[in-house]
């Protein structure tokens, strides 16, 4: 290699390195303003007794919080909540996007009618979409629409949203189907970067749509799947909507989630330091699943 | 050095007027800003009126309001929280009955005795300004009232054989009791109607529309003073007043999860319902309803109903607290608060307000029953700083136990008492850590 | 042979379209409901819960689209909204895909420590910190600004990981290719790799504007007074009535729906002119 080129090289570097840090510099700066500095006043806020409207009064008592949240069966009733939550939706709902991005990744005829429809439950407020299932879900007959198919079909009604044992379960599948659409959308962006003519190639050699899902699909979406799959999980971690209009958290504390927890401590019971301190732990906890997730997919490459 | 830090001082004084939208330098003018929730079209349209009216006359005290669009009470009180962290609250805000001792407690609000004489003291409401005082003070005063009483669907209830002339003709004198709802109830349950209708919505409605019962049973949620549960609601008469509701839910005579508008829908019998349907049910059903007072305890027959509406409160961050209050007595007027009332198509807190013409319509019928019942029987909810806490801990509570009973189909008492006891541990834990002394 | 290949072609056809349509119509159904249920007089809305004639609107009229229209500004929420959305949005794609952009193609010292900082505050949940945001906000003087509405939310974290994601899959001889020619890796950037990555623009754009047009509590806590309501806020001020008017609440919803489904329609034919069609991968 000549020197000439060498030397030319090296700049490139250069540049590459001062582009980057153009690049990366307003994100940064931005977050570290605004998702940092209010996450370090959490942290902060969690050594306190602080009632939230009391901001005066605060009392600086250690770490006494966590010592409070760790013997607090609340705490630890959410956290497994928020875990099966998880667990199950993130497997079912990712399925169930990348099938619907399937269905609609190919150009035809009304293919922006089928997109837009199964991204509706995304484009409706999720007020509506908490109120219609609400009724959906109820657990009279006469007044709920599947209990009362169930019934028309010689079953006994389920008590799906005041049944302790139901009521996670009933939220699990309306949300893996509100939430579909969204990752349906970045399916389908990564679909559209696997090349079409591996897929001719494929079929004049003979395999099915089967093994060209199997062999082309999958492997040309690998990143994205990774990607899909970490942020549901983070989206599932931080359940809250659903529970706090459908159920507050009940029957028998079975859909409190530790974001309900959070929020319900904090501002409806003011007790903002104690809140805090679950905040603080929600953090550590799902840092380190989002951290331990991305050796494992690391290690599958 | 002192000229730096004048200047520094005025930087942020700049800073912090226009956060507030409240210019600190006018000369000799005081600006008033109002938060309350946004509401419906004629009472937007009677701010704007009443505002306009007040600022022309007072060039010296200029009044404006902003309509705060909260999606549920939470909200709203998010909104004042997020404030006094930063001491951006307005001079006057909204709050709801319940909420004005925790805001008092917390210092969030200061007293109002001065702005009011005791002649108009004495034409307010008995349960109102019960509502609004604490530790002796008056802290927040209201236009309007509340109340909950028990609608009844005549012509379901003439075929399934109820005396509805019966019902009719009830006075505060021989209201109905507990068992003779649960008969109807009991009657008037098939498999196209339930019996009757609990308020379900998990948070404040539950601790609201049911105390009554509590009440006549002979204890109420918190002590008087408000600083005891234990006792109170985890007591026997308590349990028992739970039991008979669970009791209802167990046997199916009413929905474990009611939908909105099942009384009106025809797809229950009777309810115990808030003040507010009578306009609703007027406009929309199309069956004979009927409505008598809220229903008292088989054993003590005494009657005690439900009341408290949202009232205005001064904040810690008004600079001018007489001006502010001498805006407020003009507001809370006789003549303001009949058109307010009417307005809001709810009771009036001024005995006076009934006289007016606004008013005309609280003369007979449905509404002057519900007058009838808050110049009798109204008891305000439980004035104690820790009343936020312990209305979710109850809804909770009640959510479980209804939960429990509907899937057993019968009512425990044990298990009753135990989500009493943790709404006593979570309460006394929330008043112990930032009220007791 | 010939007439039964086609035959079999046209019935699979009819399967796609037919099962396509089911589908569709599971998820569109709260909009379905809930357009019928704007139309309805209010004692109707929760009649016939029973059955499915739920979603047919009954005794159809457009009184509550006039109560809406009457209480609210329309033109006025909508400019707000849209104002303080195109700014986010504009700032958005630009700050996440360069951040993204130098994550997944970039040699630099503190990248990967970048990378961990971006999937740990993906982590934070907003309603952990909204009141210390807010605190941040009273002290810069921005309560009640546009400033408070669009700063704090231009930097996000689903964002550059996501453009991170895509970048990656950019093939390295395109941008050797460039720079052999003599294009600088900013110039790279942004005459090379945006425009061949329209897809993942659009998704983003997508994703971000649907979550700030359901966003509530932040523009709740941070703006006061009419003139300044966005559409969420616009909405939810038909909670505020006792009894709640569900008629006039569906109303809003469908009109608040309508903006968000015309973007939608628009972007999603973006998704046909990514990185493939361009054929510069494999």
């Amino acid at each position: 290699m000549a020197k000439a080129e060498k030397k030319k090289l090296s700049g490139r570097k250069r540049d590459e390195r001062v582009a980057a840090y153009i690049f990366v510099a307003p994100a940064v700066i931005l977050l570290i303003a605004f998702l940092v500095v209010p996450m370090i006043y959490t942290v902060y806020f969690s050594g306190f007794k602080y009632q939230i409207m009391r901001p005066d009064a605060m009392k600086f008592i250690g770490l006494e919080n966590y010592q409070k949240l760790f013997s607090d069966k609340n705490f630890w009733l959410a956290l497994k909540n928020t875990v099966y939550f998880t667990v199950i939706v993130v497997p079912c709902q990712c399925v169930l996007a990348l099938a619907l991005a399937l269905l609609v990744s190919k150009k035809f005829r009304g293919v922006a009618v089928f997109r837009t429809m199964y991204f509706a439950p995304q484009l409706t407020s999720m007020v509506v979409i908490s109120v219609l299932w609400s009724v959906l879900y109820n657990a009279n007959p006469n007044t709920g629409l599947i209990n009362s198919i169930l019934v028309s079909l010689g079953m006994s009604p389920i008590k799906f949203l005041s049944d302790a044992s139901t009521a996670m379960n009933s939220i699990i599948f309306m949300s893996a189907w509100q939430g579909a659409g969204y990752q349906m959308m970045i399916f389908l962006a990564g679909l559209q970067g696997i090349p079409r003519d591996q897929y001719e190639a494929a079929s004049v050699d003979g395999a099915t749509k089967f093994k060209q899902f199997l062999y082309i699909t999958i492997p040309g979406l690998k990143g994205t799947i990774k990607y899909v799959i970490m942020i549901t999980m983070i989206q599932a971690m931080k359940l809250f909507t659903q529970p706090y209009i459908m159920t507050q958290g009940g029957p028998k504390n079975s859909t409190k989630t530790l974001v309900y927890y959070i929020y319900t401590q904090g501002f409806q019971k003011g007790n903002f330091g104690y809140a805090c301190s679950i905040a603080a732990v929600f953090f550590v906890i799902v840092v380190c699943m989002s951290m331990a997730m991305k050796k494992v997919t690391a290690a599958t490459d | 050095m002192k000229k730096t830090i004048s200047l520094a001082m005025a930087a942020a004084l700049a800073v912090s007027g226009a956060a507030t939208t409240v210019p600190v330098f006018a000369d000799d003018v005081t600006n008033i800003t109002i938060w309350s929730p946004t509401d419906r079209e004629s009472i937007e349209a009677w701010w704007k009126e009443k505002i306009s009216e007040w600022n022309e006359e007072h060039p010296e005290i200029q009044v404006s309001r902003e309509a705060i669009d909260r999606s549920d009470s939470y909200a709203y009180d998010n909104k004042i929280a997020t404030a006094v962290t930063s001491n951006d609250l307005p001079d006057i805000f909204y709050v709801d009955g319940p909420q004005v001792s925790y805001y008092a407690a917390n210092g969030i609000t200061v007293p109002l005795d001065d702005y009011f004489t005791d002649e108009d003291k004495a034409d307010f409401v008995k349960s109102s300004m019960t509502q609004n005082t604490y530790d002796g003070k008056l802290y927040a005063v209201g236009a309007t009232e509340s109340s909950v009483a028990f609608y009844y669907n005549k012509d379901y209830l003439k075929e399934c054989g109820v005396d509805t002339d019966d019902l009719d003709s009830r006075t505060l004198e021989n209201p109905l009791t507990t068992d003779e709802v649960a008969e109807i109830a009991e009657k008037c349950t098939t498999d196209d109607y339930v019996g009757t209708h609990i308020i379900m919505d998990h948070g404040e409605g539950l601790p609201y529309a049911l105390e009554p019962l509590y009440l006549s049973a002979g204890k109420d949620y918190i002590s008087e003073d408000g600083k005891e549960a234990d006792g109170y609601v985890n007591s026997e008469e308590a349990v028992n007043t739970t039991a008979w509701l669970a009791d209802l839910i167990a046997k199916g005579y009413a929905n474990v999860e009611p939908i909105t508008d099942e009384f009106l829908n025809g797809a229950c019998a009777t309810m115990i319902g808030g003040s507010w349907e009578i306009a609703t049910l007027e406009q929309n059903a199309d069956f004979d309803w009927g409505v008598t007072y809220y229903p008292v305890n088989a054993e003590t027959k005494k009657a005690v109903s439900p009341c408290g509406d949202w009232a205005a409160a001064i904040s810690k961050d008004c600079e001018n607290a007489d001006a502010a209050g001498e805006f407020l007595a003009w507001l809370m007027n006789t003549d303001n608060v009949a058109s307010y009332a009417a307005a809001i198509a709810k009771p009036a807190t001024r005995s006076s307000a009934y006289e007016t013409e606004a008013m005309a319509e609280y003369k007979e019928g449905a509404r002057a029953l519900i007058v009838d019942q808050l110049e009798n029987t109204a008891v305000p909810r439980p004035r104690t700083p820790s009343y936020a806490t312990f209305s979710a801990a109850y809804a909770e509570a009640m959510t479980n136990i209804f939960s429990d009973a509907a899937s057993n189909e019968e009512a425990d008492t044990d298990y009753i008492q135990s989500e009493f006891d943790t709404v006593v541990d979570t309460f006394t834990e929330d008043y112990e850590t930032y009220y007791a002394e | 042979m010939k007439k039964s290949m086609r035959f079999s072609n046209t019935f699979g056809k009819f399967m796609f379209y037919f099962g396509n349509i089911i589908i569709g119509i599971i998820f569109v159904s709260p909009l379905i409901w809930m357009i019928s249920a704007s139309l309805k007089p209010e004692a109707k809305i929760f009649a016939n819960m029973d059955s499915l004639t739920t979603f047919l609107p009954v005794q159809a009229s457009l009184s509550n689209y006039a109560e809406v229209f009457s209480r609210l500004n329309m033109p006025l929420v909508f400019k707000n909204t849209l104002l303080y959305i195109a700014l986010i949005l504009v700032l958005d794609l630009l700050v996440n895909s360069m951040c993204g952009y130098a994550l997944a193609k970039f040699e630099f010292k503190g990248k990967g420590a970048v990378l961990n900082l971006v999937i740990a505050l993906m982590v934070l949940p907003m309603e952990a910190i909204m009141l210390p945001l807010y605190i941040e906000m009273s002290q810069l003087g921005w309560v009640n600004t546009l400033a408070a509405l669009v700063i704090p939310f231009v930097a996000k974290c689903f964002s550059i990981y996501m453009f991170r994601q895509f970048f990656c899959d950019v093939p390295d001889d395109l941008i050797e290719a460039a720079a052999i020619d003599g294009c600088s890796p900013i110039r790279t950037f942004f005459q090379i790799v945006m425009p061949i990555s329209k897809t993942v623009y659009a998704t983003v754009f997508i994703l971000d504007f649907v979550a700030h047009w359901n966003d509530f509590m932040w523009p709740f806590l941070v703006m006061t007074g009419e003139d300044k309501r966005t559409i969420q806020l616009a909405v939810q001020s038909f909670f505020g009535t006792q009894p709640v008017h569900y008629s006039a609440i569906m109303a809003a919803l469908v009109v608040s729906a309508i903006p968000m489904i015309i973007m939608f329609i628009f972007m999603q034919k973006y998704y046909v002119e990514g990185i493939a069609s361009s054929g510069i991968k494999g």
